[in-house]
């Protein structure tokens, strides 16, 4: 944390964008959280959490290392569910259907909710087939749908140009950049409703960052977004509205612009202009 | 350059040279362990000069020929303890191993002489060396060619003439004639009417399927008749295209006379090679020796596996380790998915996982036991009950064969196999499998898409470790299916082509059998090199190709550096 707070300065121009107008009231909501508990074995990680998170919008979850935005995120796609020990209270739902009900397809959330992790994983495969695995896991097989898929998708994540001559190579020949630009692109081929993103940029370079920055505005379009971020400038640059969390409870929510000028918490206050370390 | 002993020590270099000279006595180790075998087996197939000599010992005097195959300096008191008369001036005798050949005028193939009592020694180049089907070599000079019994030709000098030469070269053309029949006869023997006696059989046993089902329709066993007695025709007109050509290989004879004088009449049917090494060159010796070797590796063994080749052996040993890891693979690494993946990792788990690693302790001869009593007998006889009624009493698959034998290697090395796997599946990534996980992929899809592909180079490295281990066991074999001599290969062009129920030869096998088992044990030593080498060799070469799969797959799934 001492990294960043000593570096740490907000940039206003960043933050006066055209959606000064946002209103959560306003906007259709994709997930909401309901008293959200979270435990590993006796240790409580997520106390209370409620939260809605808007349709087409980008919503970043900021705090310290440990605060449990990453446990919050896993949860929308229940990726938590692969830790032995982790058990989960309270309710979080996706358009109105609690995805932690019985009888819910995890698989199918999955789809519905995918993500992007803090270091590029793609697949030992070829580029191609990276992108198109989602679609053969559902059963996909016709070649024009998957190779007009697989073009879409690896245009909307900017990396068509640089790839599409070397679509049959090894991803793991691309450089860092590319190759979190192509688990987006990955991700978004299953065309997911949500699109999680754990500190997609935090093992990049900065100009690979700003790719994957403009990629998220890019996205937005299409997708609702959640990330989660190490850096405060990212997360004041890319979105529309910001969580910040401390020590498992969700301390300040509302619209990014707000809550970085004008921080309604003192704790939320201390963090972003870096008193915290 | 005053370095103290303290000094020394403490500056490492007694550690490096200790690590250095072990692994340098390793390499001596293993090449000179190759060494041995390699020169001691290859030697036997080089083509020594022949030897005459008169040896006279207690008086009597007689004319030796032959090969002197070793020689050793002996203590010469310990010669004059055994009672062997020879004078004490030197402390050492020479004495030869020598190889006479003509067993059937001798009753051995091989002496020992002394070198002191062993006089007049030449290398005359008339002597000749025939290797027969039958009795070893004979070793002689050529005295005359018959045809039907009537001489065409006849020499009886000691010296080299033109007159002898047009009579070697004819024997050479005839007896490249006799070979050529007697691959014929063997075609016909061997493949058409063993093809039509396995037709018959399965007819047989047809047909006593048919009685045990009380199928009472005449129509079917017409069939069967129909089918017998057109076979039957077969085998007729084969039987008589055989007698054919029996006469015509039993046409030609040689007359030689051996050492003491005595005249031998050889069959060229049963005559393998003629060669008189002490005309040859360095050139034609060379190409007798890849000729020799060639057949050792390629041929079916004669006289009692102590000569010929041993193809059947290494056929039998390749594809007993290939039906072995095909068995041991899927099962081993079906095991191991199931305890790294999905069983619940707590005590039992764990005590599985000892129970595995200690099964790759217990001796070899033990799961030959436990093969026999399981496989054979249990397994085996129930399959016979089922599938084989028609073919009781005698069993099918209730004995020792190349399946069962398969299997309870597979069972040897499956420990392995899991213990390999299990560790490539838990280097994969985590971030991998959350990867596909989060894209809507099953734990089930990931395994089989993701994780088993990127494992699959941990796999074959406990697939090289059990091929090296499951090559090398002989003791499990000899109870569930090995065999001194098989009349034929598991693999052939009868249906269903692939014969499990067979039983086999195998190159461990034939190393015991040859080294311990054999009456002409001389004659039988260099084989046992020449076979150890082989072993080593198949064994090498069977690892060299998984270890290149294995680096292909490796190349095409490299792990993520993560």
């Amino acid at each position: 944390m001492t990294m960043e707070a000593k570096t740490h300065s907000i940039d206003i121009s960043a933050l006066q964008r055209q959606n000064q107008s946002l209103r959560l009231e306003d906007e259709t909501i994709a997930l909401t959280v309901r008293d959200l508990e979270l435990y590993y074995g006796e240790k409580r990680a997520l106390h209370g959490i409620n939260m809605d998170i808007p349709q087409n919008r980008v919503t970043a979850f900021i705090g310290p290392s440990g605060c449990g935005k990453s446990t919050l995120l896993r949860c929308f796609n229940r990726m938590n569910d692969l830790v032995d020990s982790c058990r989960i209270e309270g309710q979080m739902s996706l358009y109105g259907n609690n995805i932690y009900e019985r009888g819910v397809d995890v698989a199918d959330l999955r789809r519905r909710v995918g993500m992007v992790f803090q270091k590029p994983n793609p697949f030992p495969k070829s580029i191609y087939e990276n992108v198109a695995y989602g679609l053969r896991i559902q059963g996909i097989n016709k070649k024009r749908t998957i190779d007009e898929t697989v073009e879409w998708a690896l245009k909307s994540a900017a990396l068509w140009d640089e790839v599409k001559d070397r679509l049959h190579e090894s991803a793991l020949g691309m450089s860092g950049g590319q190759q979190q630009r192509l688990v987006i692109a990955r991700t978004i081929a299953v065309k997911p409703e949500v699109l999680l993103l754990d500190e997609p940029a935090s093992a990049l370079d900065p100009i690979s960052t700003l790719k994957i920055e403009e990629l998220i505005n890019e996205l937005k379009k299409d997708f609702t977004i959640v990330i989660v971020t190490h850096n405060m400038q990212q997360a004041a640059r890319v979105s529309d509205y910001t969580a910040f969390m401390y020590m498992g409870d969700l301390i300040e929510f509302g619209v990014t612009d707000h809550l970085f000028t004008n921080p309604a918490k003192k704790q939320t206050e201390d963090y972003i202009t870096g008193r915290y370390g | 350059m005053n370095i103290s002993a303290k000094e020394w020590f403490k500056s490492g270099s007694p550690w490096v040279w200790l690590n250095a000279g072990a692994v340098a006595i390793s390499i001596i180790m293993v090449i000179g362990l190759l060494g041995l075998i390699a020169v001691r087996g290859l030697s036997h197939f080089w083509p020594a000069d022949i030897v005459q000599g008169t040896y006279t010992i207690d008086g009597q005097s007689k004319k030796v020929i032959g090969e002197i195959v070793e020689t050793h300096e002996v203590l010469t008191e310990q010669l004059i303890e055994a009672g062997i008369k020879i004078p004490d001036d030197n402390e050492f005798s020479i004495r030869h191993l020598l190889k006479i050949g003509n067993r059937d005028v001798n009753g051995t193939d091989f002496t020992w002489a002394l070198e002191h009592y062993f006089e007049d020694q030449t290398r005359p180049v008339m002597l000749f060396t025939a290797e027969r089907r039958e009795w070893g070599n004979l070793y002689g000079y050529l005295r005359s060619l018959k045809e039907s019994g009537k001489e065409i030709s006849h020499y009886d000098g000691y010296e080299q003439s033109p007159e002898y030469m047009a009579m070697w070269d004819e024997l050479d053309k005839r007896v490249e004639r006799a070979l050529r029949i007697h691959e014929d006869i063997l075609k016909i023997e061997k493949h058409e009417i063993g093809s039509i006696n396995y037709e018959l059989e399965r007819l047989r046993l047809k047909e006593r399927g048919l009685q045990l089902k009380h199928v009472e329709d005449p129509a079917a066993y017409e069939a069967i008749n129909q089918r017998r007695k057109q076979l039957d025709a077969d085998y007729e007109g084969l039987q008589q295209r055989l007698l054919d050509l029996y006469t015509e290989i039993n046409r030609d004879s040689l007359t030689a006379e051996v050492a003491g004088g005595q005249i031998v009449e050889v069959q060229l049917a049963k005559i393998v090679r003629i060669f008189r090494p002490n005309a040859m060159g360095i050139g034609q010796k060379m190409v007798h020796y890849a000729e020799k070797l060639w057949e050792f590796v390629s041929d079916e063994p004669r006289e009692a596996n102590t000569e010929g080749g041993i193809f059947p052996a290494i056929f039998g040993t390749v594809m007993m380790v290939l039906l072995m890891s095909l068995l041991v693979t899927p099962f081993g690494v079906i095991a191991a998915v199931y305890l790294r993946e999905y069983a619940k990792q707590g005590f039992i788990t764990r005590l599985i996982r000892i129970a595995v690693n200690n099964l790759a302790g217990v001796p070899s001869i033990v799961y030959g036991v436990f093969g026999l009593g399981f496989f054979v007998y249990f397994l085996g006889g129930n399959i016979d009950d089922l599938f084989f009624q028609a073919a009781k009493p005698a069993p099918t698959f209730g004995t020792p064969g190349l399946m069962w034998a398969s299997l309870t290697l597979a069972l040897l090395t499956v420990p392995v196999v899991i213990v390999a796997t299990e560790e490539g599946l838990s280097r994969i990534p985590r971030a991998v499998r959350e990867g596909s996980l989060a894209l809507g992929a099953t734990k089930f899809e990931t395994l089989m898409k993701v994780v088993l592909p990127m494992a699959s180079p941990a796999m074959m490295t406990g697939v090289i470790l059990a091929i090296a281990r499951a090559a090398g066991e002989v003791a499990p074999l000899m109870l569930v299916g090995v065999v001194k001599l098989a009349p034929s290969l598991p693999l052939d062009g009868n249906y269903p082509f692939i014969h499990l129920d067979q039983k086999f030869m195998h190159l461990g096998f034939h190393i015991y059998d040859v080294g311990f088992q054999s009456p002409n044990v001389e004659a039988a030593r260099p084989l046992v090199y020449a076979t150890a080498l082989l072993l080593v060799l198949v064994i090498a070469l069977l690892n060299m190709s998984a270890i290149a799969i294995r680096n292909h797959l490796r190349e095409k799934y490299k792990a993520l550096e993560m």
